[in-house]
């Protein structure tokens, strides 16, 4: 699980470099045709892909392996 | 009526533009899931680093400029699965071993010890 651990934390840099960079470059491309070279589109796309990133990781990190009682259904026999 | 045209011309173009670039981040999931991401991050180290050097070696050659050649860029790569607890892992590593590394040393303390005071 250790390994897993550090597996998890490798997928959530590179998920928060792709989120942010992606954001920031659509950040870039509307403020350029649509914003007339505003600043915020870039802070809001940036700040978008970091809740992103955030949230993924919060989710990758909240799964469990086990499988709690509620998700268990019983078996028919 | 051409100032009009014109207005809608540049609208078509910026929205297509921007919507190239939004139908580029929804092809390639960029915005997905974490696993589509770390892996479009990998295919882009691979793909990047040799097409920034074909498309230098053009430059090069359409322009005629000779440009020196360059160091290769430091690789940015830190696994951290690799380094992850590393301090625990060593520290208890040590702890497991330390048992017999003391008799080990001890045995050869006394050894020396020994052959000292005959």
């Amino acid at each position: 699980s250790e390994s897993e651990l550090g597996r998890k934390w490798d997928r959530c840099l590179a998920d928060a470099v792709v989120k942010i960079g992606t954001g920031f470059g659509l950040g870039i491309v509307f403020s350029l045709t649509f914003f007339k070279r505003r600043m915020w589109p870039l802070a809001f796309g940036s700040g978008m892909g970091l809740g992103m990133a955030y949230s993924n990781c919060q989710h990758d990190f909240q799964a469990p392996y086990l499988l709690h009682g509620k998700y268990v259904k019983e078996q028919e026999q | 009526m051409v100032a009009r045209v014109w207005s809608l011309m540049r609208f078509l173009i910026k929205g297509s533009v921007a919507g190239g670039a939004v139908y580029l981040v929804y092809d390639q999931e960029l915005l997905g899931p974490s696993d589509k991401s770390q892996a479009a991050l990998q295919k882009a180290g691979e793909v990047v680093p040799p097409a920034m050097y074909q498309f230098s070696q053009y430059v090069c050659q359409q322009t005629g400029l000779q440009i020196p050649q360059l160091p290769a860029p430091p690789k940015i790569y830190f696994p951290i699965r690799d380094s992850w607890n590393a301090g625990i892992m060593t520290v208890m590593s040590a702890l497991s071993v330390a048992p017999s590394k003391a008799r080990e040393y001890s045995k050869e303390g006394w050894e020396y010890v020994k052959a000292r005071t005959k």
